[in-house]
């Protein structure tokens, strides 16, 4: 029962952790975005210098377009970026030698690959450009929009995914006590999280159910996988399988030898 | 920043549902002709381009411009994409998800 519940919490933990770090982490990379998508960012944080998009942290981006008015000054190049989506502004600045030169390969009419630094000012949203490089293969800008599309699904989903944890835990924990099944099948049709129990499921959730039984759990010995086999009509390949998954998740273990196993909690 | 005149990804079947509107594909070069191009998109669409073109043009050619029927664009820019190496499977598929599930990213 304790292991259960703890088991609960721990799963709601577990996939709360790693979510939060992958949002986390989108803030320190690259994401690469659409400008219409850039035009819809909106400014977070106190001091108004961070921006949300899909409601994930965004600070450097990474957009692929066609250049277009370049102005070339002393300190800095300007230009403007073309995606299809939009049309962004980007400034370079010329600190460095590389500055210079990586600039010398931006003409008009060409596709780039731009990262920079997402800024605004005065309401206009730009780049500061700290990388630009041209395109060589044009599967490039195929890949790119596929990577936005992909940014995009991964960041609601671990968004939703945060959701659906906070749920879990203001739900109320009766139903875990619903027969041999009941803690993993609440878990798994509840919520869309990921890192959790999703793996105990079809064969595995029959083979732990029958070593839970309050009857097998009692055999000090264990159970021998043929009598698993046998019971629940299954090939022994799959229930060799399946007692490795659990084993491997730490719901059983083995007993007198690797035949012989029994599960680490009765289900009542 | 300038959202107000994106161009639409599209391949042969979807240029139909954007005739008047901005919009960008990727063809197979047929033929050239004279003031254009014959070719083929993505999902082997017979598409007609009229418009300046580069010289000379590749195999694979990108075409910004004014869809004028479902197979015809009246084009802007034209750019080329090279002889081999453009893998038109995965443009057409970027093409479905643009105007699907995804189109709120793109227009």
């Amino acid at each position: 029962m304790m292991f259960s519940e703890s088991q609960f919490d721990g799963g709601s933990q577990i996939a709360n952790s790693p979510a939060t770090a992958a949002a986390n982490r989108d803030t320190f990379g690259l994401v690469p975005l659409t400008i219409k998508q850039i035009s819809e960012a909106s400014q977070s944080g106190d001091d108004k210098s961070n921006f949300s998009v899909s409601g994930a942290d965004v600070v450097n981006v990474t957009v692929v377009g066609m250049v277009s008015n370049i102005v070339e000054r002393n300190t800095d190049v300007t230009f403007t970026l073309d995606d299809g989506t939009g049309k962004l502004d980007c400034k370079r600045w010329l600190n460095e030698p590389f500055d210079r030169l990586q600039m010398e390969d931006i003409r008009e009419g060409i596709y780039v690959h731009v990262d920079g630094h997402l800024k605004s000012f005065k309401g206009e949203k730009h780049v500061a450009v700290f990388s630009a490089r041209p395109v060589t293969n044009f599967d490039e800008i195929t890949f790119h929009f596929v990577a936005c599309i992909h940014n995009h699904a991964r960041t609601t989903k671990v968004q939703k995914a945060q959701v659906d944890a906070e749920n879990i835990n203001s739900t109320p924990k009766t139903p875990i006590q619903n027969g041999t099944n009941g803690f993993v099948s609440t878990i798994s049709s509840q919520t869309s999280v990921p890192f959790t129990l999703d793996g105990v499921k079809g064969v595995d959730e029959m083979v732990l159910a029958y070593l839970q039984h309050p009857a097998n759990y009692g055999i000090e010995k264990g159970i021998h996988t043929d009598e698993v086999a046998q019971k629940l009509k299954l090939p022994s390949k799959k229930i060799m399988e399946s007692l490795r998954t659990l084993e491997n998740d730490g719901l059983i273990y083995s007993t007198i030898d690797e035949f012989h196993y029994k599960a680490c909690e009765a289900s009542n | 920043m300038d959202t107000s005149n994106p161009a639409v990804l599209v391949n042969g079947d979807l240029l139909g549902s954007y005739v008047g509107r901005r919009v960008r594909t990727v063809i197979q070069v047929v033929q050239p002709s004279a003031g254009g191009l014959t070719g083929r998109s993505t999902d082997e669409k017979q598409v007609v381009v009229k418009g300046q073109m580069p010289s000379p043009v590749t195999t694979f050619v990108e075409v910004i411009g004014v869809a004028d029927s479902a197979q015809a664009i009246t084009a802007e820019i034209v750019t080329n994409f090279g002889d081999t190496t453009f893998d038109a499977n995965n443009f057409n598929q970027l093409c479905q998800h643009a105007n699907g599930a995804f189109r709120h990213l793109f227009i």
